[in-house]
């Protein structure tokens, strides 16, 4: 009954395809995936032609998952930028934007696309049950509770659970991820708009302090639990997570900062960011001034305090040189007046 | 999870622009469209790329501070230009090496600072030997890093010899211009200087080593 059903409908957009009046929209709206900011929207519109039609036959012969997956699919996209290979209508956001991801062929996933569609990983699963289990944590805090919740409004048992062998650090680890990733597009998406020459590049002091006031303002949502989150990532099993995730976003933030340097500077650079990044997130713990400002002003200071160390570090080593160059020459001197420099 | 992050980053990779950051114009990295490192296709590859790059960054490095060391001792005397022609090459290697690692994100040895003293010491050591401890000491130092390089073309020979052919190249022309310099130095009589053996032998020693750490640290 519903392969008929999927059938009438890839059928209705098949005339429409051939119709080339309605088609075209219906098309579009199916085929072409959200972050096409780049490639504007005819030539995508064309491209969707070329692909709709070998994905509709596959869809109308192959035996498809309900299009209300689409919104949770969506999710998916919005975790994994390439997702595995596929070739359905239904799952055509993910499609357009993994296809568009995998021309330079970046993802660390598997690339056969044997797998198909209706089945996920247990990774994709676990992904898109901690997200919706973050919906409950302002009511249940960082817990199995929260989880077990998200897992009931999937449709699933609350014994799913069981599947998280880290409990509630799963959860915190998988809503850090997010934030990484989105905070990562952000940057991504201004970089561009930098290249493509509609905005102005920022100084390195305001970049680093709008990146981590974005990144520090995707956790007001969850600012009551908070400190329980962060002593989740505190404890000893889940430190080498944490710092890895800690660490991969400063490299981020500084990347498109554009750093590109290659010596020590690499590390103390992310070394000072991190410090930085840490205590205004303490800071933001116990702040309770309106939006924030108290925590907003206290990066700006940090900010402000590595800058001039960096400055006055330049100063000393530069004093540095010049006192040095100063004694070789008094040295110098002293050797021709001593008759030392002669030679007989 | 990681890897979304890594993904979406690898995605806008080739946008290389360096801001000068006094006078805030953009600067192009490098003026070429490809790239000599293939993006990585899991974190597997991105790992053994990062090794080979870290390593071979930290190799010339040192090698750009033994070359200093021999300079700052010999640098007036008869050897000094035939020091210099060879350390400006080791130094186009060294920039050319920034690049890379600029260009992929690599992370740098946190050893820098370490190989920065010891390098130092060691030219200027072996050149306070004269003219044939000097050479000596290249000739050590370059056979080292030619079997080095030669081990890691091996590697990624086995690999896949398609994927990697412009970093092969980059290798491979930089191991040909380290052979030169081996065989200079032994031009220049670097077996003359007395303990020839256990010089060499020891310099190699440590060049292992330095390899070792650099790979992992």
């Amino acid at each position: 009954m519903a392969a008929l059903l999927r059938g009438v409908r890839a059928g209705r957009a098949l005339r429409g395809l051939s119709s080339g009046k309605t088609g075209p929209d219906r098309l579009c709206g199916a085929v072409v995936a959200a972050p096409t900011a780049t490639t504007p929207q005819c030539s995508s519109l064309s491209r969707g032609f070329h692909r709709a039609a070998p994905r509709l036959q596959d869809d109308f012969k192959s035996d498809k998952p309900p299009p209300s997956s689409s919104s949770t699919t969506f999710h998916e996209h919005y975790q994994a930028h390439s997702a595995e290979q596929d070739n359905t209508a239904t799952a055509s956001h993910e499609g357009a934007a993994a296809e568009q991801a995998s021309r330079p062929n970046t993802s660390y996933q598997d690339q056969s696309g044997e797998q198909g569609e209706e089945y996920e990983t247990e990774e994709q699963l676990q992904a898109r049950i901690l997200t919706a289990a973050l919906e409950f944590v302002p009511l249940h805090g960082w817990s199995m509770e929260a989880i077990a919740s998200g897992a009931e409004t999937l449709g699933l048992s609350s014994a799913s659970t069981g599947m998280f062998n880290n409990g509630a650090g799963d959860l915190v680890l998988h809503f850090i991820t997010q934030c990484n990733s989105q905070l990562t597009e952000i940057l991504a998406e201004q970089h561009k708009q930098v290249q493509l020459g509609q905005a102005e590049p920022k100084a390195t002091a305001d970049f680093l302090r709008d990146a981590v006031e974005t990144r520090l303002r995707m956790y007001i949502p969850y600012i009551e639990s908070w400190p329980q989150a962060m002593s989740i990532l505190l404890l000893p099993h889940n430190i080498p997570d944490s710092l890895k995730h800690l660490s991969t976003l400063v490299d981020d933030i500084w990347y498109y900062a554009g750093d590109r340097s290659t010596d020590m500077n690499w590390y103390t650079k992310r070394a000072a960011l991190t410090g930085i990044y840490n205590t205004t997130e303490l800071v933001m713990l116990q702040d309770s001034s309106p939006d924030f400002e108290d925590t907003w002003n206290f990066l700006d200071n940090r900010i402000q305090d590595v800058v001039n160390m960096a400055s006055t570090a330049k100063q000393v080593q530069s004093t540095g040189e010049a006192v040095v160059q100063g004694l070789m020459g008094a040295a110098f001197t002293l050797k021709n007046l001593t008759g030392l420099n002669q030679r007989r | 999870m990681q890897r979304a992050a890594h993904t979406a980053v690898c995605v806008v990779a080739p946008a290389m622009i360096r801001r000068c950051l006094k006078c805030r114009v953009p600067l192009q990295v490098n003026s070429r469209a490809y790239s000599v490192v293939p993006t990585p296709r899991d974190s597997e590859e991105k790992d053994m790329l990062d090794r080979i790059l870290r390593v071979d960054h930290a190799g010339e490095y040192g090698a750009n501070r033994i070359y200093a060391g021999q300079m700052a001792v010999l640098g007036r005397s008869r050897t000094g230009p035939l020091i210099q022609q060879m350390w400006d090459q080791e130094k186009k290697h060294l920039q050319k090496f920034n690049e890379i690692l600029a260009e992929n994100r690599v992370r740098p040895t946190a050893l820098l600072p370490f190989w920065n003293v010891a390098g130092f010491v060691l030219g200027a050591s072996t050149a306070l030997l004269g003219k044939e401890g000097a050479m000596a000491c290249t000739v050590a130092v370059e056979e080292s890093i030619s079997e080095h390089y030669n081990s890691q073309i091996r590697a990624l020979m086995e690999k896949d010899p398609e994927r990697y052919t412009e970093l092969l190249q980059v290798i491979k022309e930089f191991r040909d211009e380290e052979m030169e310099h081996h065989d200079t130095g032994l031009e220049h009589d670097a077996e003359t200087v007395p303990g020839y053996w256990l010089l060499k032998n020891a310099i190699q020693l440590g060049c292992r080593a330095a390899i070792y750490v650099s790979e992992r640290v």
